[in-house]
């Protein structure tokens, strides 16, 4: 087509002249009417759409009788189906809203035009994997190339040796070696247990069994497992945590294979369970803080391979939760350990930061412990830290500090009392300690203080409404026609983190959701009932998209910056939006509009 | 003598079917549709000389602008100031135009026996065969699909009694079409393909005139 189709706007305008006169001759037009599916999820795609006049919308496929979820919308002049087009399969469903004309860039000139021209390559594949983060974000488990994203089982499940319970130590080792594994399964019964090879070592050599000893005998049957529907990273996480190499795959009781951590960490680059094991090992101070320092790059790595910012979040939080754990271990004496426990609190106590921010922590001890070195341990605990790389918190929030080191006793009376007075520090106060999270030393003391706290608020209504107030104190940047207010920049911390954390602490406060993650906290008021699912979906949606885009945007600005230091951390760049990042901005901001509608409502707070 | 044009198009077939351009008088079979449209130097066959030849094929819904014959022809004596005024052709814009032979054998090459499409596409034929005749012996032997009977034929049960208008201009707007290149004949032979694809699979507008 001559001269409709308009080469003035992004990508298009990067060609020369010569790559957009082979475009030009190359577009088809397609015409498309109302309802009608111009891509199926699945189907083969033409080429790029470039819409000439319409309206088209995105969507995820459904089951029948379920509600179409669109992504987004496509009006003139935007183009569509590049991903698709790539893929050589469509993704999603691409549905004419309105009767729609598009000009149709065949993928064949499409990959042409991208081996000729590299900066159409880089804008068009890197705008590609912004969408598909973003739509990724919105499906849930929608593909994203990503192998960060890769799921259990795919290729990294292993073949089971499987023994029946007579087998002896002999006949499990012989077959372990014969098949080149290092660890085979037992079965019993229907259940099944686990031997190792250092389980192997471990009772023969040391413990001296025979080789003739049922196999059964020696095997652990508490199985750590996950599903095949799983994603990889989360199976990562367990291993992580629970510190062990491979993971059992069990689908609906069934037995489906065995996940090696070599074969997981071969899916990574950023080597994470590096990181975790250099933790681990860590015997002294100086070794854990080498381990420390490769938490920001490994960040930095998962975010620019497009890893999903929830899932960065898990990982981190488990990473920092052992470190200051391994460091309690190091810096505590072994026979204090079970009388106190440590808890950080805020963002951290809510595994929801990213780059490491203010340490929040506490530490709780058991009523009449006598420790009079307690003080100078925290205070060096404290400073370590610090050098660490985890700053100080500014309000002081942290165990160097007397008032937040505190028997059970005093903890839940300093809580009580904050409740009692309502007044602006005691809620903050509150808004911090409710998000606690015990890391290190005995958690049943912080259990039972917070088992305590929860029955003490329970019904009284007059502090729900005082405490949820907060999170109506700062204006949700939207006009009253609902688009986005500020052009240049606006502060997503207070316009829409904030609200959506404070609004479902307080749910979750009153409703006694144990959990304090975000996320978590919106699943289980959906699992009581306390919370619609769809809303809860869209809250979760709405706060993944603001911590995600924060997180681009302090990610380059401290590259950007020479001491590497973001001092504005909250803001977003509304310039550096491009239009589908905007949309989806002002339609996660109207959520956090109907949240606090909601909240008004449900704890009269009305002006 | 004047023989009726069906009389002559059966016995042109007679005569060519096992010429060199048989196929052109082949049944077509397919699903492919030619939107033509040719800009010339006059209203009146007679006269009028080709400037412009531009077409387009039509695939089910699809219009394949990547598909197309957009020729222009060397100038031709006739072109003069009346018609410069109504296709912006001047005698200039057409120096590197090629001769009218190369362009026939194009345009039968681009055709074959496909229908062909246009607004007030009889005009069109006319003019291609008015050359075509006297070189090759018979003209185009094509169905010819006319657009504004088309957009009659549907517009015309929501305007009972009244008339339809079928100016290009009032079909594209009821059509709700944006007009791409009005006066080139490529422009024009798209714009003709989009209207056609819209009536054949849209639903029917509303008549308002």
């Amino acid at each position: 087509m001559p001269t409709s189709f308009n080469m003035d706007n992004m990508p298009f305008s990067l060609l020369n002249e010569s790559e957009q006169a082979l475009l030009r001759a190359s577009l088809d037009i397609g015409y498309y009417q109302r309802g009608e599916h111009i891509l199926t999820a699945g189907g083969e795609p033409d080429g790029v759409y470039v819409i000439l006049k319409g309206r088209v919308s995105e969507s995820e496929p459904v089951e029948q009788g379920q509600t179409e979820h669109v992504f987004v919308h496509y009006t003139n002049e935007d183009y569509f189906g590049g991903w698709s087009a790539i893929k050589g399969k469509a993704i999603h469903n691409f549905v004419a809203e309105d009767e729609t004309i598009c000009h149709i860039l065949p993928t064949r000139v499409l990959l042409d035009l991208i081996s000729t021209n590299s900066l159409f390559a880089d804008y068009f594949q890197q705008n590609l994997a912004a969408k598909s983060e973003i739509v990724a974000q919105h499906g849930g488990d929608q593909d994203m190339a990503e192998f960060m994203l890769a799921r259990v089982c795919e290729n990294t499940i292993r073949e089971p040796l499987v023994v029946d319970e007579h087998a002896s130590i002999h006949h499990a080792t012989a077959l372990m070696r014969e098949h080149k594994a290092d660890c085979v399964l037992v079965q019993r019964g229907n259940r099944y247990g686990i031997i190792t090879g250092t389980d192997l070592l471990n009772a023969v050599v040391l413990d001296g069994k025979s080789v003739d000893l049922a196999a059964a005998e020696i095997a652990s049957y508490r199985l750590i497992t996950t599903t095949s529907e799983e994603y990889l990273f989360n199976a990562l996480i367990t291993m992580t945590k629970q510190q062990i190499e491979r993971v059992v795959v069990v689908d609906d009781g069934e037995l489906r294979g065995i996940v090696e951590l070599t074969d997981v960490l071969s899916y990574f680059s950023s080597h994470s369970h590096v990181i975790g094991l250099r933790i681990e090992r860590a015997g002294t101070v100086e070794a854990l803080r080498e381990a420390a320092e490769g938490l920001n790059d490994l960040i930095k790595a998962l975010v620019s391979h497009g890893v999903k910012t929830r899932f960065a979040m898990d990982l981190l939080a488990a990473m920092n939760g052992r470190i200051m754990a391994k460091l309690f271990d190091i810096m505590v004496p072994r026979d204090m350990q079970p009388h106190v426990c440590l808890i950080v609190m805020g963002s951290e106590g809510r595994a929801e930061q990213i780059m490491k921010t203010d340490q929040d922590n506490a530490l709780i001890y058991r009523d009449g412990l006598d420790w009079p070195e307690m003080p100078a341990v925290m205070q060096a605990y404290s400073e370590t830290l610090i050098s660490f790389g985890f700053p100080p918190c500014p309000g002081n929030i942290m165990v160097s500090n007397p008032a937040w080191v505190k028997s059970l006793g005093d903890w839940t009376q300093m809580l009580s009392d904050w409740a009692q007075r309502c007044d602006n520090e005691s809620l903050m106060n509150l808004a911090i300690a409710v998000d606690g999270k015990p890391v290190a030393g005995n958690p049943a003391i912080f259990k039972a203080g917070r088992n305590w706290f929860l029955r003490h608020l329970s019904h009284n209504d007059v502090f729900f409404g005082l405490f949820g107030k907060a999170a109506l104190e700062f204006d949700t940047p939207l006009t009253f026609f609902g688009n986005l207010k500020d052009k240049g920049e606006l502060d997503i911390k207070k316009g829409g983190i904030f609200p959506i954390v404070h609004g479902i602490r307080t749910l979750a406060l009153e409703k006694r959701v144990l959990a304090t993650n975000t996320f978590k906290r919106i699943e289980a008021l959906i699992a009581d009932g306390h919370l619609k699912e769809k809303d809860g979906r869209d809250m979760c949606e709405a706060l993944s998209l603001f911590v995600e885009l924060r997180l681009r945007q302090q990610i380059k600005r401290i590259d950007s910056s020479q001491d590497g230091v973001d001092q504005t951390p909250n803001i977003i760049e509304l310039q550096s939006l491009n239009k589908m990042e905007r949309d989806l901005l002002r339609d996660a901001l109207q959520i956090v509009k109907s949240l606090k509608k909601h909240l008004t409502l449900r704890y009269h707070l009305g002006n | 003598m004047i023989i009726p044009r069906t009389i002559r198009k059966f016995k042109e077939r007679i005569d060519h079917r096992n010429g060199p351009y048989g196929y052109l008088f082949e049944p077509y079979d397919g699903e492919e549709v030619v939107s033509l449209d040719c800009e010339t130097t006059s209203l009146d066959v007679k006269q009028g000389e080709i400037l412009s030849i531009g077409a387009v094929k039509i695939r089910g819904r699809k219009v394949l602008t990547s598909d197309r014959l957009d020729i222009k022809l060397k100038p031709p004596g006739s072109l003069t100031g009346d018609s410069i005024k109504v296709h912006k052709i001047r005698a200039s814009d057409l120096v590197d135009g090629i001769e009218l032979d190369d362009a026939l054998e194009q345009v039968l090459e681009f055709v074959g026996n496909r229908p062909i499409l246009g607004y007030y596409v009889n005009y069109d034929i006319r003019m291609l065969e008015k050359f075509l005749r006297p070189r090759h012996g018979f003209g185009l032997p094509n169905k010819a699909i006319e657009l504004s009977h088309v957009y009659h034929d549907i517009i015309k049960w929501k305007a009972v009694g009244g008339n339809v208008d079928l100016r290009f201009d009032t079909i594209a707007s009821q059509l709700d079409l944006p007009i791409l290149e009005r006066h080139t004949a490529l422009g024009d032979a798209i714009t003709v393909a989009l209207m056609y694809v819209r009536l054949k699979f849209g639903e029917a507008p509303d008549a308002h005139y």
